[in-house]
C-alpha cells in the first residue's frame, strides 16, 4: 500500500516534469481561473460587509414626549430590549439633542439660541437586526404613551432592502456562474493534458496495468497542478491584496483583512479538488470501456 | 526456458487441400541461432547464461535466408507431452453494434510452443481475433479461452491479469517518446507493481535478447525502426509472456528489417514463447514454413502447418 502510494507520487510528479509544456499551461489556467475566483470572492465579501453596515444604520427614531416620565423611558427601553427584533437601544436627552443640533448646523445657532427654551426632544434610536422589522417595531412605538411620534422612513428602508437584496442576489449568480466556468475550463485543460498522454494510457493497459496502477498518478498529478496553482495564487494575492487595502479604507468595514484566511483555504481546497477531480474524470473514460 | 514443440505440431488441418503434415518444417537458420552463440553486430555484449538469449546478427540471417532443408534443432529434443491448449478460441461470432460482422464461426486452438501465422486480407478479422484474445471486445457469441479461462467471463478488476500473460506489439511500435529504450521496457514492469530490485534485471534480459544493450539509453527517435520494433518486443517480453502477439510487426519495416523481426520472433518461439503474428507479409509467410490460418470474409479458410502466404498446389 505504501509502495503503491510511492509509486503513484513518484510517476505523478515524473510525469508533471516530463510533460513540462502541459503541465505549465495548466497550472497556468489554475492559477488566473483562481485569481479570478479569489478576486470576486474579495469583491463580494467586501459588497456584502458594506451592505450589511448600511443596514445596520437602519434606525427607528421615536422622539418621547416632554412629559413622559423617567420610570416610563426606562420601561420603555426594557421592553424594547427585550424584543427580538432589536439589537440596541440608545436614548438621546433632549440636552444632547440641542448639542447634537448646535453641532450639525453651526450657522443656525442664532435661531434656535432665539428660542425661550430648548425645541428638542428626547428620543430613542433603536437599531435593528433585520431592517425588514422596520414596520413592526415603529407600530409598537407609536401605541406607547410616551412616544411623541416615529419618524417614518419606511419607503426609504424598503428601496434600500430592495436594492441590496439584488445586490445580494446578484452577487450569488455571478459567483455561481464565474465558479462553474471555473470549473469547466480547469477540468478541461487538466482533460487536455490526460489526453496528450492518451499512448501512455493505452500502453499501460496493454501491458496490464490495473485500473488503480493508472488512475492514482494522474490523480496525484491533478494534485500537485491544484496545489501549485493555489500556492502561486496566494502569493500573487496577498501583496496585490495588501496593495489595494487602503483603498477600501474608506468604507465604513473591514472588507479584506480577516478575510484573508479564509480565501487561501478557499483557493487551496479549490485548487487541489478541481486538480483531482479533473483528473479522475479525464483518466476515467479511458479506463471504462 | 523450456522448448517447446514449435509449429510443427501435428493435426490442425481444416482444410482439404492442406499439405501433407510434417513434423519438420522449421526454417535452418533457427537451429543456428540456438546452437551456436552468435557474435554481435554490434560488438561488446556480455556473457549470456543462455545460448538462446543472444541477438542474431541480422545481416547475416537474411543472408541465410528463407527455406531449404528442415534441421531439427537441438533445443527442442526434450519434448513435454502433451502441449498444453494457450489460446481455445470456441465458435466465436463477433458482429459490431453498427451491423458489421467482424467474425463468423470461428474456431482456433493454439498450443504451447506454437507459431502461428494469422494471414488474410484487410479487414478479414485480423485484428478482431486480437482485439478479443487482449480482451479489448467481447465475442459476440462463443468464447475465447486463454490458458483455460474464459476472458469473457473475467471480472473488470481480472482483465489486467490477464493481459500480463500476453505482449503485444504493434505496427506502429508504441513506444513513449519522452523515454529511453530501457525505461520503456521497464514501464512495462513499473506499471503492473514489480518491485524495482526485479525490473533493472528482467530488463536488462530482455534488452539482450533483443540485441539492444548498447541502445539502452537512446531515446526511440535516434533509432532506426527495426531498433524502435525490438525495443517494442523488448517491452512486450519482459514480463514473461505465455503469448505474444504480433499485429503487423513488419507493416512499417524494409523487407530486410522484416527479416531481422521474423527472426528475432522465431527466437523467442524457440524459447518456448507461443506466438501469433498476424501479417500482409506474404513473402515472409512462405519463407518461414510455420502454421498458418487464413481468415477472410470473418471465417477461418484454411488452417496448415508449415505453409505458405498463399493457398498451394
Amino acid at each position: 500500500m505504501i509502495a503503491f502510494v510511492a509509486f503513484s507520487l513518484r510517476r505523478a510528479w515524473q510525469g508533471f516534469r516530463r510533460n513540462g509544456l502541459m503541465s505549465v499551461a495548466a497550472t497556468a489556467t489554475m492559477v488566473l481561473m483562481l485569481v479570478l475566483l479569489s478576486g470576486l470572492i474579495i469583491l463580494l465579501t467586501g459588497l456584502n460587509a458594506t451592505l450589511k453596515s448600511v443596514e445596520d444604520q437602519v434606525q427607528v427614531v421615536a422622539s418621547l414626549r416632554d412629559s413622559a416620565s423617567q420610570s416610563e423611558i426606562l420601561d420603555l427601553q426594557t421592553s424594547l430590549r427585550n424584543m427580538p427584533q432589536v439589537s440596541q437601544v440608545g436614548y438621546v436627552s433632549k440636552d444632547q439633542a440641542y448639542n447634537d443640533f448646535v453641532a450639525r448646523h453651526p450657522d443656525q445657532v442664532d435661531v434656535i439660541k432665539s428660542l425661550p427654551n430648548n425645541p428638542m426632544p428626547a428620543s430613542l434610536r433603536i437599531n435593528l437586526r433585520d431592517p425588514n422589522d422596520y414596520v413592526d417595531v415603529a407600530a409598537y412605538l407609536k401605541n406607547q404613551p410616551g412616544v411623541e411620534r416615529v419618524l417614518n422612513i419606511k419607503q426609504t428602508v424598503d428601496q434600500m432592502v430592495t436594492v441590496i437584496n439584488i445586490l445580494r442576489a446578484g452577487g450569488v449568480a455571478i459567483l455561481l456562474v464565474v465558479g462553474l466556468i471555473v470549473l469547466f475550463i480547469i477540468v478541461n485543460t487538466i482533460r487536455l493534458a490526460v489526453v496528450s498522454r492518451a499512448d501512455e494510457i493505452e500502453i499501460m493497459r496493454l501491458v496490464g496495468a490495473s485500473d488503480a496502477f493508472i488512475r492514482w498518478p494522474f490523480v496525484f498529478e491533478g494534485a500537485i497542478v491544484g496545489l501549485l496553482g493555489a500556492v502561486i495564487t496566494i502569493g500573487l494575492l496577498f501583496p496585490i491584496t495588501s496593495f489595494l487595502s487602503p483603498y477600501f479604507k474608506v468604507l465604513p468595514v473591514d472588507a479584506g483583512i480577516g478575510v484573508g484566511q479564509n480565501i487561501a483555504l478557499i483557493v487551496l481546497g479549490t485548487g487541489v479538488g478541481i486538480g483531482v477531480l479533473g483528473s479522475y474524470l479525464s483518466v476515467r473514460s479511458y479506463l471504462h470501456r | 526456458m523450456s522448448a517447446a514443440p514449435s509449429g510443427s505440431n501435428p493435426s490442425k488441418t481444416r482444410d482439404s487441400d492442406a499439405q501433407p503434415i510434417t513434423d519438420k518444417a522449421p526454417v535452418p537458420d533457427q537451429s543456428a541461432a540456438a546452437d551456436k552463440p552468435a557474435q554481435s553486430a554490434r560488438g561488446a555484449r556480455p556473457a549470456l547464461p543462455l545460448a538462446e538469449a543472444t541477438a542474431p546478427t541480422p545481416r547475416a540471417r537474411t543472408a541465410t535466408g528463407p527455406p531449404g532443408g528442415a534441421a531439427k534443432p537441438a533445443a527442442r529434443t526434450e519434448t513435454r507431452v502433451p502441449a498444453r491448449v494457450v489460446v481455445a478460441i470456441q465458435g466465436v461470432t463477433k458482429s459490431y453494434p453498427n451491423g458489421r460482422v467482424a467474425l463468423r464461426g470461428v474456431d482456433l486452438t493454439i498450443p504451447e510452443g506454437d507459431f502461428v501465422f494469422l494471414v488474410g486480407p484487410s479487414g478479414a478479422g485480423k485484428s478482431t481475433v486480437i482485439k478479443l484474445l487482449i480482451r479489448d471486445e467481447l465475442p459476440t457469441k462463443g468464447a475465447v479461452l486463454l490458458d483455460d479461462r474464459d476472458v469473457a467471463k473475467l471480472k473488470r478488476s481480472e482483465v489486467p491479469k490477464i493481459r500480463r500473460k500476453i505482449g503485444i506489439v504493434f505496427q506502429d511500435f508504441k513506444l513513449l517518446p519522452n523515454k529511453s529504450v530501457r525505461d520503456n521496457v521497464a514501464f512495462a514492469l513499473e506499471v503492473i507493481g514489480t518491485p524495482r530490485r526485479e525490473i533493472a534485471p528482467a530488463v536488462d534480459r530482455a534488452l539482450r535478447v533483443v540485441g539492444l544493450t548498447g541502445q539502452a539509453d537512446q531515446l526511440p527517435s535516434q533509432l532506426s525502426g527495426g531498433e524502435q520494433q525490438r525495443t517494442a518486443i523488448a517491452r512486450a517480453l519482459v514480463h514473461n509472456p505465455r503469448l505474444f502477439i504480433a499485429d503487423e510487426p513488419t507493416g512499417n519495416l524494409d523487407p530486410l528489417i522484416s527479416w531481422e523481426i521474423i527472426q528475432l520472433l522465431l527466437r523467442i518461439n524457440e524459447m518456448g514463447v507461443t506466438v501469433l503474428m498476424a501479417t500482409h507479409n506474404a513473402e515472409v509467410v512462405t519463407a518461414v514454413r510455420k502454421r498458418v490460418v487464413a481468415l477472410e470474409d470473418g471465417r477461418i479458410v484454411r488452417d496448415q502447418v508449415a505453409a505458405a502466404y498463399e493457398r498451394e498446389g
